[in-house]
């Protein structure tokens, strides 16, 4: 982990608040996370569906309505000396840092350009506010950076629905890195896409993020993609952070239970350990989650204490943090 | 835009037979302007002359000429119902879009409006605001509260609309870009909503000439100012079916069919310039 974070985001809770009929459901998506990113650091998050990824870097970015709630903890961002907590950020701090420092690639990035208008048309309506200048000397730019993304400058001409959708992603890419933003949220940039355009649209990231010198929190549950993208990795069950480490050494070495189950089931080429015996049940409900460490009713290593008691992240070697009592034990 | 016209009319039928049946109506509504007669003149020509080279739609027994009588009543019957659809379309775009992107409370109050307009008989309304205001009632009040009634079912549909819209990514991804509400509707969403408002546009202008049209009929309305329910009023009062004056009702009824078969045709094919992908679909293939 480098020195400088760029992002620090400690004990965060973020929960749902509904209240209908008198009756007040709350369901805790995102439960006592802490993390850091680092300066040109890409990220990756990874968790099973409704493990509270999106609505984490949702969070980050200050894109909360309700009733999506932020209970406690503190999220902030360092953009070279510029500090912004986004808990105190007003309206128009968060307009002067968005796209300029902080940019996001939406879920379902195939659909954030507007179909009915050019693709040109979405470039200036959400970019060019913030960069401003002479419209001409924007285009140029747009078209210089869309060279970046192997595109043909045309594609500004286009109406979205007669591209394809890793054109329509690369675009959306573009999109988010056109102003170089420090940080970067990508919540699944390239889940719909078939391996091969996959593989090209990482490399593109990969080479505008180390161009840019950006840091970057990547979201998917494709741990494939976090095996070739991602410097760090952290893994999220039921809303919260179970295990933190550098890539590498979480796919060699996995400590927590549910990461180890994890790692395990990915099919490997060659001399392969049997994936072990599979998880019996699934993710609780986050309206009702259980007690103690959330993933005790499925643990095999379960204790009397993980059902009474959650387990704080520590830090089991160096950059390696886990949640769970039985790896203090064990290693 | 102007390919736009261009493709529609090569490629739809339905389409270039809508314009060519407009076109006839504009055509003798614009030739009120060189009208040799002032409009409500009356005994200028024989009364009852059947139609014959001099009067290519006979006289009424009013002694005006039909045809010109009828070019001023279709001109203003038009602009009747341009000017209803106008107002009332910038009502339920407004209140439509608003409603679905603002959503919570503000679409609560604006839809409970909204749903009370729809409930409500318009009919007895527009009478009841006739006997009200009598005299005073003129061409222009009676088609502002037309529009004031008019908007309510197209406020649902955009709203329904916006409501996805509102779903979307794009929509996201611009507030996240930090634009405003008014910017968001719009640069983003005004132009998706502006197609379905085209098409239900063709559909207010029929349904208000064909109420503005059942109320001079009844003579509920300013019967100084001639238009089609006008000239009709005016014939039956003059029991021209029974005094077998034909075209005196012929003529009208005629042209009005014709308006609301125009209008109709491009209401259908508006569904085509809707979606610009079946419309590139059937330029291109």
């Amino acid at each position: 982990m480098s020195e400088t974070a760029v992002l620090t985001v400690r004990d965060l809770r973020a929960h749902y608040v509904l209240s209908a009929f008198g009756i007040n459901r709350s369901v805790s998506a995102v439960d006592g996370v802490s993390l850091r990113i680092g300066r040109n650091e890409i990220y990756g998050l990874a968790g099973e569906s409704s493990s509270g990824k999106t609505t984490l870097i949702r969070t980050i970015a200050g894109a909360i309505r309700p009733p999506l709630r932020v209970l406690s903890g503190a999220i902030e961002f360092d953009f070279a000396g510029k500090r912004v907590a986004m808990q105190t950020a007003t309206q128009s701090d968060l307009a002067a840092i968005r796209w300029r420092h902080l940019s996001y690639v939406m879920q379902g990035s195939m659909s954030v350009l507007n179909p009915v208008r050019r693709v040109r048309h979405s470039f200036v309506d959400f970019a060019y506010r913030h960069i401003g200048g002479d419209i001409r000397e924007f285009l140029n730019a747009v078209r210089a950076h869309i060279g970046r993304v192997d595109l043909p400058p045309g594609v500004l001409d286009a109406y979205p629905h007669e591209l394809s959708g890793g054109m329509r992603q690369r675009l959306a890419i573009a999109l988010a890195t056109i102003c170089r933003p420090d940080f970067i949220i990508a919540d699944e940039p390239t889940t719909a896409l078939d391996v091969v355009v996959q593989k090209s649209v990482l490399g593109m990231i990969r080479s505008v993020q180390r161009e840019l010198g950006s840091s970057m929190l990547f979201v998917t549950h494709d741990l494939a993609v976090h095996a070739n993208l991602t410097d760090r990795l952290g893994i999220m069950y039921a809303g919260r952070l179970v295990e933190e480490a550098a890539t590498a050494a979480l796919f060699r070495q996995p400590l927590h239970p549910y990461t180890r189950h994890l790692v395990g089931s990915l099919p490997r080429i060659g001399a392969t350990p049997p994936v072990t015996a599979d998880l019996a049940g699934r993710p609780p409900s986050l309206a009702d989650p259980p007690p103690g460490c959330r993933f005790h009713p499925r643990c095999p290593l379960a204790m009397p204490v993980c059902s009474e008691q959650a387990p704080d992240m520590r830090v089991v070697s160096d950059g390696h943090r886990v949640a769970c009592f039985a790896v203090g034990v064990g290693a | 835009m102007g390919r736009t016209i261009w493709d529609l009319l090569r490629t739809n039928r339905a389409f270039a037979a809508g314009l060519v049946l407009l076109g006839l109506v504009m055509a003798v509504a614009l030739l009120s302007f060189v009208s040799p007669y002032p409009p409500n003149d009356a005994y200028v020509v024989p009364p009852d002359v059947p139609p014959c080279w001099a009067y290519p739609l006979g006289t009424n027994s009013r002694g005006q000429d039909v045809f010109w009588q009828l070019s001023v009543a279709i001109r203003n019957t038009l602009a009747f119902g341009i000017t209803v659809a106008a107002i009332s379309r910038c009502l339920a775009l407004t209140i439509g879009m608003v409603a679905g992107y603002a959503g919570g409370l503000i679409d609560r109050v604006l839809m409970s409006v909204n749903d009370t307009f729809i409930v409500i008989p318009l009919f007895p309304i527009l009478v009841l605001f006739y006997f009200v205001m009598r005299d005073r009632m003129s061409w222009a009040l009676l088609a502002l509260v037309m529009a004031c009634l008019g908007w309510a079912y197209d406020a649902r549909l955009i709203r329904s609309v916006a409501l996805s819209l509102r779903a979307r990514e794009f929509t996201e991804t611009a507030i996240f870009s930090g634009m405003s509400m008014r910017q968001v509707l719009l640069r983003e969403h005004l132009p998706f909503v502006l197609p379905i408002v085209f098409s239900t546009t063709m559909n207010n202008i029929n349904w208000s000439i064909g109420m503005e049209v059942t109320l001079s009929v009844l003579g509920f309305t300013d019967i100084n100012t001639p238009t089609i329910g006008v000239m009709l009023y005016w014939a039956n009062q003059h029991t021209a079916m029974v005094a077998g004056i034909w075209w005196w009702i012929a003529a009208p009824v005629a042209l009005v069919v014709i308006t609301f078969l125009g209008l109709f045709l491009l209401a259908v094919s508006m569904n085509e310039f809707i979606d610009p992908r079946s419309r590139l679909n059937r330029v291109r293939g």
